[in-house]
This record gives C-alpha cells, structure tokens and sequence, in this order.
C-alpha cells in the first residue's frame, strides 16, 4: 500500500474541489491514509471512477451486443450472397442448356428448312407431272373425243350413202315403172299419183335425214 | 484480490468489458490484455527461460477461438503448463459452451471455464470467491455458467 504526506493529500482535495480532477483506476485502491479528509477524498474518486467504468462497461455491452448483431446480419448476407449466387449458378445452367437447346433447334430448323424446301421442289415436280399428265388426258380424251366422231362421222356418212342409196334407188325403181308405162302406153294415173307421192315422201326423207345429220353435227360442236 | 491478471482474446472491445468488470468488482489491481496467443507464448517463453518472473502474471484468462493465432486457447493452456513451468491459474473465457472442448481443456490442464455473455459479471464474482482453491489447486475444473 502507498501512503502519501499530508501536503500531496491536501493539494490533492484542493485540486479535487477547485477541478473536480481525482485519482483514477486502480491506483486508488493501493492508497492508504490516516487522514478522515482525505480517506472522503478516496472514496469520491472510488466512487467518481466505479460511475465512470459502469457507465462505459454498459456502453460497452451494448456495443458488443450491436457487433453480435451486425455479425449475425453480416452472415445472414453472407447467407443470402451465397443462396443467390448459387441460384444465379442454377440460372446460368439453364440458360446454357437452353443455348444448347436452341442451337439443336435452329439445327432442327435448318433441317426442316432444307426438307421444306426439297418438298416444295418435288411438289413442282409432281405438280409438273400432273399438268403434263392431266394434259396427255385431255389429249387422249380428244384423240378419243375425235376418233369417236371420226367413226360416227363415218358411221352417219355410211347411214346418209346407204339412205341416199335406197333413195335414188326407190327413186330410179318409180321413175322407171312411170317411164316403163309411159312407154307402153298404160294407164298411168294410179302409177302418177303413186310416183309423185313416193318422190314427194323420198325428198322429204331425204332431206329430213340430211336436216337430223346437220342438226346432230352442230349440237356435237356446240358442247365440244 | 488478484494482484494481475493476463487476458488472451482477439475481441479489443471485450478487454474493455472485462478490465471494467474486473475494477468494479475488485478482483484484480492489474489487467493487462493480450490479442494472440503467439504473443502470449512468446512472454511466458521469456520468463521461462529468463527465469526472471516479476512481471508475470497471477491467472490468465484464454479466450478458446483467437482469430490471427496460430493455436487456439487450449494449446496456448498446454504450453503453459507443460511447457512454460506453469505456476499461474489459467482458464478459458469464451462463449462456447462444447463439453467435448472443455474435456480438452482439463486434459490441457485448463482449472476453469467461463462462459462469455452479456452479463458477464456474477460469473465473475463467483470466479472471484473461487478463486483462493484454484489457487491453492485444491478445487477441480469448474464451468461458470
């Protein structure tokens, strides 16, 4: 234990009352004196000191509970960096894959392009071979077409010589019965009236069947 | 009263605490705060070696976790006892509470273990009426909780 002369304690309360400055820290505690006035001065400065180290003791609890604090938010973010960067990670997968993937189907694509494009050709080609064969078609329907008029023309040419045939032929017969009587000096007034009526009937015939062949001939046109 | 006492701990904020603590409730007149336990080796080293161990300190508190250290607080507790010649109290100040850790501090040689928190003071008044046994060596490993 220190003990100090009756002069430095004096000067020590004088400084303590015209100041307020004291013995601080632990040095007090090593203070010992026989003085009551100066054993008050110890105790204020003991007392001065303890308010003084309780007040910053607090101020420093409460600091280190911020710090804790702050600590634990610091690893919260720290926490959060890390989930974010490991979904960011995740993300920058995926849009890799999906890169990938857009690559096979742009490939896809130019593929499908290339076969669309080969399809339209041969569609030209198909559709080429259709018109050629829709027009061998229509050429064979009109070789047939003409070959079947070619024939029914032959055919109704056939009917009008045979009917003209039979006409003159009918026609010639009377005539040379008439004459035939004329000549021989007969009776010809039944074989008159007979001729002109039979002639009558054969141009009427005739020309009957030459109107029905003109008639069939232009209607066969007209659709044509 | 404990004549001085050596803290080992990488938090400056918490010498602050404890020296306050320590003044308040009268348990030492001298505190001196180290923030590694390299540093600390390296002083009971000296007086090891030098023989010379005024300046050496009555217990030392070791915080168990010292960031910037190269050994934690139980190797440091280790190398006093069994290194440096011991003759001092030593235990852990530190806010874990892992039994398997505090096996490993009494095999170190560890006497004590204070649990740090905010209220840290009746710990320490506790620690303070103990503090003649462990002295004396006389009372075994004891955790504050």
């Amino acid at each position: 234990m220190i003990k100090l002369d009756k002069n430095s304690e004096n000067n020590l309360i004088k400084l303590f009352e015209s100041k307020t400055i004291g013995l601080e820290g632990n040095i007090i505690k090593l203070i010992e004196s026989d003085n009551d006035l100066f054993k008050d001065y110890l105790k204020k400065c003991t007392d001065k000191d303890k308010d003084s180290r309780r007040k910053r003791l607090e101020i420093t609890k409460k600091i280190q509970i911020q710090n804790s604090e702050l600590s634990n938010l610091n690893e919260q973010n720290q926490k959060m960096m890390e989930d974010l960067q490991s979904t960011l990670k995740e993300a920058e997968e995926q849009k890799v894959k999906i890169e990938a993937q857009n690559g096979e189907l742009i490939d896809w694509r130019e593929e499908n392009e290339k076969i669309q494009q080969e399809l339209q050709k041969e569609m030209i080609k198909s559709e080429t071979a259709r018109i050629r064969a829709e027009e061998a078609k229509t050429n064979a329907i009109n070789d047939l077409d003409i070959l079947q008029k070619k024939n029914q023309t032959e055919l109704i040419s056939t009917i009008v010589r045979v009917a003209l045939y039979i006409i003159v032929g009918v026609g010639i017969v009377t005539t040379g019965v008439y004459v035939f009587t004329l000549v021989m000096g007969k009776d010809t007034q039944v074989i008159s009236a007979a001729w002109s009526n039979i002639f009558g009937i054969l141009l009427t015939n005739a020309f009957s069947i030459v109107g029905t062949i003109m008639g069939i001939k232009y209607a066969t046109e007209n659709k044509q | 009263m404990i004549d001085s006492i050596l803290l080992v701990d990488d938090e400056d904020l918490f010498h602050l605490v404890f020296e306050d603590a320590c003044s308040l409730l009268d348990i030492s007149l001298s505190l001196n705060a180290l923030n590694s336990s390299d540093e600390a080796a390296k002083l009971f080293q000296k007086w090891f070696q030098s023989g010379n161990d005024n300046d050496k300190p009555e217990c030392v508190f070791v915080d168990l976790n010292i960031i910037g250290s190269s050994f934690d607080g139980i190797e440091l507790i280790r190398k006093i006892n069994f290194e440096y010649g011991n003759h001092v109290v030593v235990g852990i100040i530190s806010s874990s509470n892992e039994p398997e850790e505090q096996a490993k501090a009494v095999q170190a040689g560890a006497q004590f273990w204070i649990i740090k928190s905010d209220d840290i003071e009746p710990r320490l008044e506790e620690f303070r009426k103990d503090y003649e046994g462990y002295k004396n060596r006389t009372l075994p490993f004891k955790v504050y909780k």
